[in-house]
């Protein structure tokens, strides 16, 4: 079987692509997508945790199918405010959201 | 925990179950009311009217006295610190609601007062939550819907963008402190609080170090931005300022106590305490010989320090009221970081004040948080303005508005005979008797900092002379309600405070107890 | 020995694999005319052709359906294992679903209430 080492090292690089995501990109969706990709990553690690380590519990599944809830409703309300946004001003881009200065 | 039976259970989430019933309620009552002019009005009397009446329920079902039980199969802890914070809360929705109602841009929309009830639903869950799932579910229960209610007002550039803001940041904020939640599930295999402490302790873990603290730092960055502590609080202003203010008030007061609350709970309850004297055993996670609590204590104290300063001092240049919160409401997240860092006392007094005096801060600051932001509302919805110059000459206009507001100002500031002197003197308390006095004269030197910008504001009130002096302003009866009974409350808990702090020294002695030390 | 033969055929087929598709298109492009014009370098030779960019924007109505889908869609997580073990429930379990799949009715009703099911 592959050992899980190789798990935690993609979800850890999945992660670490989201926060760079965040980090660098401007584009309001492409952040909600960075973050995603970060939510992703738990979720691996927690299956895959689950998998090896007791599968024999339930608790990893149910945590997981929460996260994966959870996440479900954080990007339909992202999605949403993103576009109450694009509405107003015709941009995504957070940074050029900026009557709040001070 | 024992044999499962649902009816022995049910007290445990009492206010919980309320809540879910009001908002299936509300919901039907948002969808078939008819049309007409006092819809919004009758949705939000009877979503008030329920919180409160449910902040009554963790009396009625209240826990045994001196226990802090383990109940659906340690999801929820049923102790009196988690009813404190359910009854504060609970309140917090039903002020909200009460000061929303004549608020143009949010009350007088049915949803509104449905999403307040959901996010106080997620507050409840989340101050009792004992389970890395329910952690992270109440959390989300909690920010999600305050992401809506902070982009309430979609026609209006600030709101959408404070929205989006505030988005942007919790989201990112949570994906990392899940992260760090994966890793403790899965170096220990439990999501229950105090078996991961067990395991932590193990065999099993050891030589894992590093992962731990790596976990427990995301778990920390996490929590920080959700209590709007410095070096995660650049959210706070942007998102205070553009945010309809009933939301702001909302955010401020129900969010940051939620998370105090399960922060806490969260640290005691995984990472453990020392021993309350020689002969007494410590449940502290010793991991590779190194204690992980003196990991977080130092880097909380840090936090606190940082917020304190940071938010102090920028407070005192700022010109719009609610930006001015926002960075007052930095530096009080810092002084209540103060508690957390002193439950490294290694007594049994020391770590039931410094949690007590937790509890007690958020509870005032709840009332004088809601007072003040009553106030601006009112204000703003009058004229329009929202800096802090405009406020001048209030007290000719509307002197019952000024006092109240004076009242809140006081107890931010920390002055008798309001609550927020005994607040600060307990936590401040809680820092000697964990041998921190270094902590807590910072503390106090930055309250005679903070006593200066609140002051101003009061002095602007009542002596500066305004433009339209001889324009009084008009007092809404639900504003008079929510601000006489906000500042009779916060003048009742400055005067006599033993009753509230007793109760939550009791839940803080529970919670040592079921720990083991 | 047998084992080299073996890879040996591997080998045949690796070589062999890329050429046989490539090879018809080589003498294809060998042998035909070259003769291009307007109407054949276009992307449809038949059909009406497209209006505007291709990055236009959905109309907001098929943004609010997928949005009420996803979230239906995602409880269903919630409420599989529930179905899987529907014959070993006891009763609190068996009302527990049931109150979920309430709640996600009463969330319907509400989406259906304020008109958002109605394609405008």
């Amino acid at each position: 079987m592959v050992p899980l080492w190789v798990f935690l090292m993609v979800s850890a690089a999945l992660f670490c692509i989201g926060v760079f995501g965040v980090l660098a990109r401007r584009n309001g969706v492409a952040v909600l997508m960075s973050v995603e990709l970060m939510l992703n990553a738990a979720l691996m690690n927690i299956v895959a945790f689950w998998r090896y380590n007791n599968p024999t519990e339930v608790n990893g599944l149910a945590f997981a199918a929460f996260v994966f809830v959870v996440a479900a409703a954080e990007a339909a309300v992202g999605l949403a405010i993103i576009i109450s946004v694009y509405r107003n001003r015709h941009s995504i881009i957070p940074e050029e959201a900026d009557t709040l200065k001070g | 925990m024992g044999e499962f039976n649902v009816w022995t259970s049910l007290p445990a989430v009492a206010p919980e179950i309320g809540l879910t019933i009001l908002a299936a309620v509300v919901l039907l009552l948002d969808a078939y009311l008819p049309k007409e002019k006092n819809r919004a009005r009758n949705i939000a009397f009877v979503s008030a009217v329920s919180m409160a009446v449910l902040a009554l329920t963790p009396f009625i079902w209240a826990p045994a006295p001196n226990t802090s039980e383990l109940f659906w199969g340690g999801m929820v802890r049923h102790d009196a610190l988690g009813q404190l914070f359910d009854v504060m809360i609970l309140l917090a929705g039903a002020i909200t609601v009460m000061i929303a109602v004549d608020d143009s841009g949010v009350g007088r929309r049915g949803e509104f007062h449905l999403i307040v009830i959901i996010v106080t639903l997620g507050g409840c869950i989340l101050s009792s939550s004992a389970d890395l799932v329910m952690i992270f579910v109440a959390l989300e229960t909690v920010s999600i819907p305050l992401y809506v209610l902070a982009a309430f007002r979609r026609e209006d550039n600030k709101s959408s963008e404070s929205g989006l803001k505030y988005f942007l940041f919790g989201s990112f904020a949570s994906a990392i402190l899940l992260y760090g939640f994966s890793f403790l599930y899965g170096l220990t295999g439990s999501t229950q609080l105090t078996a991961i402490a067990a395991g932590l302790n193990s065999e099993i873990v050891s030589g894992n170090l590093v992962a731990v603290l790596a976990a427990l730092l995301m778990v920390i960055v996490g929590f920080g931005f959700k209590i709007s502590a410095v070096p995660f609080h650049f959210w706070t202003p942007d998102v205070y300022e553009g945010a309809p203010t009933p939301v702001t008030a909302f955010v401020s007061v129900a969010s940051k106590a939620g998370s105090f609350a399960v922060f806490m709970r969260f640290l005691i309850e995984a990472f453990g305490l020392p021993a309350v004297s020689a002969d007494a055993t410590s449940t502290l996670v010793v991991i590779d010989g190194q204690t992980i609590q003196t990991f977080w204590v130092n880097l909380l104290t840090v936090f606190s320090i940082l917020s304190m300063t940071v938010g102090n001092v920028l407070a005192l240049r700022q010109k719009n009221f609610k930006r001015l919160l926002a960075y007052s409401s930095i530096a009080q997240a810092g002084y209540t970081l103060m508690g957390l860092a002193a439950l490294q006392a290694q007594s049994a007094i020391g770590q039931d004040i410094a949690m007590a005096s937790i509890t007690f801060y958020m509870f005032m600051y709840t009332f004088t948080n809601l007072v003040i932001f009553a106030g601006i509302i009112l204000f703003v919805e009058a004229t329009g303005r929202e800096n802090i110059a405009d406020f001048a000459g209030l007290q000719r206009r509307s002197p019952w508005l000024a006092l109240a507001m004076t009242i809140g100002l006081l107890s931010l500031a920390g002055i008798p005979p309001a609550a927020g002197f005994f607040g600060k003197l307990f936590l401040f308390q809680a820092a000697v008797e964990a041998n921190l006095v270094g902590l807590a004269m910072i503390g106090v030197l930055n309250a005679i900092v903070a006593l200066y910008y609140y002051l101003i504001i009061i002095k602007i009130m009542y002596v500066d002379q305004g433009i339209d002096e001889d324009k009084p302003l008009a007092m809404p009866r639900s504003y008079a309600w929510v601000l006489g009974i906000t500042s009779v409350v916060i003048i009742i808990l400055g005067v006599i405070p033993t009753p509230i702090f007793d109760l939550a020294q009791q839940g803080a002695a529970a919670v040592r107890l079921a720990m083991g030390s | 020995m047998d084992i080299l033969n073996n890879w040996a055929f591997v080998g045949i087929f690796a070589v062999m694999a890329p050429v046989f598709p490539a090879l018809p298109i080589v003498i294809a492009w060998l042998l035909r005319p070259h003769k291009p014009n307007v109407l054949k370098s276009q992307t449809y030779e038949c059909g009406v052709e497209t209006v505007g960019d291709t990055w236009v924007q959905f109309r907001v109505q098929y943004y609010i359906y997928g949005l009420i889908f996803l979230v239906f869609d995602v409880e269903m997580v919630l409420l599989f294992p529930w179905a899987v073990a529907y014959n070993r429930l006891d009763l609190f379990a068996f009302a527990a679903g049931f109150l979920f799949i309430f709640l996600l009715a009463d969330g319907l009703i509400y989406a259906w209430r304020k008109d958002v099911l109605a394609w405008k």
